[in-house]
């Protein structure tokens, strides 16, 4: 099974940069250089001038600038990356446009070009209001910084902001962040993403805790700062259309949606970069030095490559679409797969429905709001 | 010289540890019996687990061409097991032999296995030969080992010899005194054959092969054999002496110790202890002290994957072929499925059991706790032998209860003597006599239920006493009993692999310990479970293990998602391998924890 060509395609722009990486973080970063940039830039062009002709005849509509830290490059770089994507590969008229910024490094200069590049949706990594917390685990923004880049966006009346809330911080309380929460209700941010922290080896948060420096919030807490979340938020408009995402109706972010629809492709470049082409899952090398060395050499920044088999598809179709509220399309998993779930996990289902656990509604299967944070353990019966 | 003046056959006697397979392999050496080049450690222990844990457990014999005074010899040595589980072999091996070398170790001194096989080997009437080894040790105390021997089991030790296995030290002087003591065989060439099966094994091409030691008459291939105790029939079709390895000879004679192969299908047509004849020209009377190999200790043997029942089954069959006294039958559970019931000798040849199916056969397996076999009376005058917790009449219909009880004899130094005196109590131990054996050693004599020795009495002695006490029991017959079938209810359904059978007095805290190791072995689930301990419908102890809250609430984008899609098929093989219980999935250690019931 392959992917559908017709669906418009997702491009990530991966920037490798940061001031400091935070405790916790185990994404590819750098620290930040002027240098490095320049060559990274440089490295890009030679990526997307190698891969345009193959995307041709594809038409994308998201694009997500992430990292790392994308606000902290250089001015110009963002609005130079932007001009070469656009001239390089087909987009609709309606492409959604998100670049990640930390307050910190967020101003109003970087602003205005990222708005004049194109830039439509900016996510902004609050994680936390309580500057106490964000100092122990290694963030550097401060809260002057958080307040300046939201007056900077209501002032402009940008229109659609993201916001990531994080859970789980050791030393974190529930009304903190709660008080979070009602602060970015109070932004008017469109979007909000809360996702717990998983405490990644090869972190400095690992290795804290390793030493018994920290200790990790236990999961009632989690599921219980969870639920309230997921109440207040309710209640302020906002509906969860997957695990760990919120939206006001019609802000659902188009570029994340794809990589919960196994039938999209999307394209990433630059380092640690992945893609889902056709069927192919692509993983870019994570160093920088040697992504900057093969782009000059001519050579393929793909470090590995896997087939997805039927199999595995049919595992990530399940997977990816029960994070989603929308659920799994039990009619389209029966023609892509030729396989009937509620006959073939007849028992597994019969059991969650009994259960509660799940519900079936127009031939859609999904987890019941109680029950998202044990989703692995229902899909696991399913898979 | 007559011909079997120049044999000599005998075996040694140690304890674990001692230095038995080194000095076979040293005598051996010296005789080039094998080539030093040949030779891998303690050639004699051909199971690597016996290697492994440098103790013996099936016996192969060797025999040795040896030189003294212008007369070449033929030593046959029949090497014994060492452990207490195979006594009854240890017995027939002994029957076989005129003598029996009996080596102690220097630095550590007559220990309770040494006593319980010299006594074996004195009731054979064997002319025994001290041999002190390890006197290369800075601890070895030569002196205080001979004087030892001399105070514990009479042996005079004037002329003992004092030898070093490890380096080859004296090794000579073994080799002499036991052509000099150890007396020549005394048997008739031209009466009836009379010959003696030691051991059996199964070889692919000859089938099962008889050890025997021929005491009377002559056999040799063609020959029409009668089994005495099976009454079975053969023709042989070789025989042979072990250089060690097996090589075909014309003929046995009275006095020689070797093989006979006549096409058996079945390892237990070859019994050991069992008497060969002639067909046409028999004896009248077998030889004394036939056993049937019985089962001692009992458990249920399931594969974990349950898929795997057909290996399992034929695996045990392979075991079985070679090994006479292993016993199974085919057992359902309903938590695990199906297995087989198994009986062993005693808890070393059950645990060399399942090692094998698990290295020999790469075979997943889960063991259920090991039972012993109890009487138990009804109110209608019936008995029934219960090895099975699931077997066992309900509690309402029984009127006695009877458990097999062991004689236990065990060695220490004084400074552990309370430690082991308090753990003997707690097992329900009957304190019996104390001797002095020297001014730091002392033997205890109890008696002791079975079923309070078969999890894991041996190694709690032996971490009592940092390894220096060690112990020996023998069956002392049937006691009556208070006892009680412990079930384990999980959300509500008995787990019958987990029942056990208790005396009433450790149920509680048998029970207790159960639950609460269950709690941390088990995962949790999307539901609470309850752990219930119940006794005839009465719950005695209590856990919860509380629903599961989260397993997931991370992130997931596109560079996660076969990290993700692998998690999960990972947790898919985990969850396969677990066991269900109406809707309780249990991982295979929950089975192990009932072994390890000790706080």
């Amino acid at each position: 099974m392959s992917n559908d060509i017709n669906k418009p395609m997702g491009l990530y722009v991966h920037i490798p940069f940061c001031s400091k990486k935070c405790d916790y973080c185990d994404f590819v970063s750098y620290s930040m250089d002027c240098k490095a940039q320049q060559l990274y830039l440089d490295a890009l062009f030679t990526e997307i001038d190698s891969l345009k002709t193959k995307f041709y005849d594809r038409v994308f509509d998201s694009i997500f600038i992430g990292g790392g830290t994308p606000s902290i490059v250089y001015e110009g770089f963002i609005a130079c990356l932007s001009r070469k994507i656009f001239s390089s590969f087909h987009f609709l008229d309606k492409t959604e446009f998100t670049i990640e910024v930390n307050p910190s490094s967020f101003t109003k200069e970087k602003f205005f070009e990222y708005v004049q590049a194109g830039v439509n949706r900016i996510s902004v990594g609050v994680q936390c209001l309580d500057e106490k917390l964000l100092r122990e685990h290694g963030r550097i923004q401060t809260m002057d910084n958080i307040n300046e880049t939201f007056k900077l966006l209501k002032n402009s009346e940008f229109p659609n902001v993201n916001s990531d809330v994080m859970i789980g911080l050791p030393g974190q309380s529930k009304k903190s962040i709660i008080k979070t929460i009602n602060y970015l209700i109070k932004q008017n941010v469109k979007h909000i993403s809360t996702y717990t922290l998983q405490i990644e080896k090869h972190t400095l948060l690992y290795s804290k805790l390793k030493k018994g420096k920290i200790k990790p919030v236990s999961d009632e807490t989690m599921v219980d700062i969870y639920n309230k979340i997921n109440k207040v938020l309710k209640k302020a408009g906002y509906f969860r259309y997957e695990i760990s995402n919120y939206a006001k109706p019609g802000f659902e972010c188009k570029h994340n949606l794809k990589y919960w629809d196994d039938d999209t492709s999307y394209l990433g470049l630059g380092v640690a970069a992945h893609s889902y082409i056709d069927g192919y899952r692509y993983y870019n090398t994570k160093r920088l030095d040697t992504y900057i060395d093969a782009m000059k050499e001519g050579k393929t920044a793909v470090y590995s490559k896997e087939y997805v088999s039927d199999a595995e598809h049919r595992t990530e179709r399940i997977m990816l679409s029960l994070r989603t509220t929308k659920g799994l399309d039990l009619d389209k998993f029966k023609k892509d797969f030729n396989e009937d779930l509620l006959r073939t996990k007849s028992e597994s289902i019969k059991k969650m429905l009994d259960m509660n656990m799940i519900e079936i509604e127009n031939n859609f299967l999904r987890i019941k709001d109680d029950y998202f944070a044990v989703s692995n353990s229902i899909i696991v019966e399913l898979i | 010289m007559n011909r079997q003046d120049k044999i000599r056959n005998f075996c040694i006697v140690a304890h674990i540890d001692h230095g038995k397979s080194t000095l076979a392999d040293r005598l051996m050496e010296f005789t080039n019996t094998v080539a030093k080049r040949d030779m891998s450690e303690q050639m004699l222990d051909s199971m690597d687990i016996e290697r492994e844990r440098g103790i013996t457990i099936k016996l192969t014999p060797a025999c040795m061409k040896y030189k003294l005074d212008g007369e070449e010899y033929t030593l046959n040595l029949i090497d014994t097991p060492g452990h207490v589980d195979f006594s009854y072999e240890v017995s027939r091996s002994l029957a076989a032999c005129e003598g029996a070398i009996l080596v102690v170790d220097a630095s550590q001194g007559v220990q309770a296995q040494t006593l319980a096989n010299v006594y074996l080997a004195l009731d054979a009437n064997l002319e025994i030969i001290p041999v002190i080894n390890k006197i290369d040790l800075p601890s070895a105390d030569v002196l205080g080992t001979k004087k030892e021997i001399e105070d514990l089991i009479g042996i005079p030790c004037d002329d003992a010899c004092e030898i070093s296995a490890k380096t080859g030290l004296n090794i000579e002087s073994v080799l002499k005194a036991v052509v000099k003591k150890v007396p020549a065989p005394k048997g008739n060439e031209n009466t009836p054959l009379k010959a003696l099966i030691f051991d059996s094994y199964y070889d692919s091409y000859k089938g099962a092969v008889s050890l025997v030691r021929i005491f009377d008459g002559k056999v040799k291939a063609g020959d029409e054999i009668l089994f005495m105790q099976t009454n079975k029939t053969f023709i042989v079709t070789e025989v042979g002496i072990f250089t060690p390895q097996p090589n075909s000879v014309n003929e046995l004679s009275a006095g020689d110790v070797g093989y006979i192969a006549a096409s058996i299908k079945n390892v237990s047509d070859t019994k050991v202890g069992d008497t060969i004849t002639l067909k046409n020209n028999p004896i009248n009377k077998p030889l004394d002290g036939y056993k049937e190999a019985t089962s001692v200790v009992f458990c249920g043997i399931f594969p974990l994957d349950g898929d795997k029942y057909q290996e399992l089954n034929d695996a045990l069959e392979k075991l079985k072929l070679n090994d006479a006294s292993l016993h199974f039958t085919k057992e359902t559970s309903l938590a695990l499925g199906h297995g087989f019931r198994c009986g062993f000798l005693g808890l070393l040849h059950m645990e060399i059991i399942t090692e094998r199916l698990e290295r020999e056969f790469n075979l997943d397996i889960i063991t259920t706790a090991p039972s012993v076999e109890y009487k138990v009376y009804d109110n209608k005058g019936k008995v029934y032998d219960v090895t099975n917790p699931s077997e066992m009449p309900p509690m309402a219909t029984i009127t006695k209860m009877e458990e097999p009880i062991v004689k236990m004899e065990i060695i220490t130094p004084k400074d552990y003597l309370g430690g082991i005196m308090d753990l003997c109590s707690d097992r329900r131990g009957v304190y019996h006599d104390m001797q002095y054996i020297d001014s730091n050693r002392t033997k205890l004599i109890y008696t002791m239920p079975l079923n309070e020795i078969v999890y894991d009495f041996f190694d709690k002695i032996k971490s009592i006493s940092k390894g220096y006490a060690s112990m020996d029991y023998e069956l002392a017959g049937y006691q009556d009993s208070e006892l009680v079938k412990l079930d384990i209810l999980l959300n509500g359904e008995i787990c019958d692999a987990l029942s056990i059978i208790v005396h009433k007095d450790k149920a509680y805290q048998r029970g207790r310990t159960l639950c609460e190791r269950l709690k941390t072995v088990i995962p949790r689930h999307l539901f609470e479970i309850p752990i219930q301990a119940v006794i005839g419908g009465k719950v005695i102890a209590r856990e919860t293990i509380s629903a599961m809250r989260k397993d997931v609430l991370a992130k997931c984008y596109g560079g996660d998602v076969t990290r993700k899609r692998k998690l999960l098929e990972k947790q898919k093989e985990g969850k396969k391998r677990m066991r269900r219980l109406g809707s309780v999935e249990l991982p295979s250690e929950a089975f192990v924890s009932i072994l390890k019931l000790d706080d």
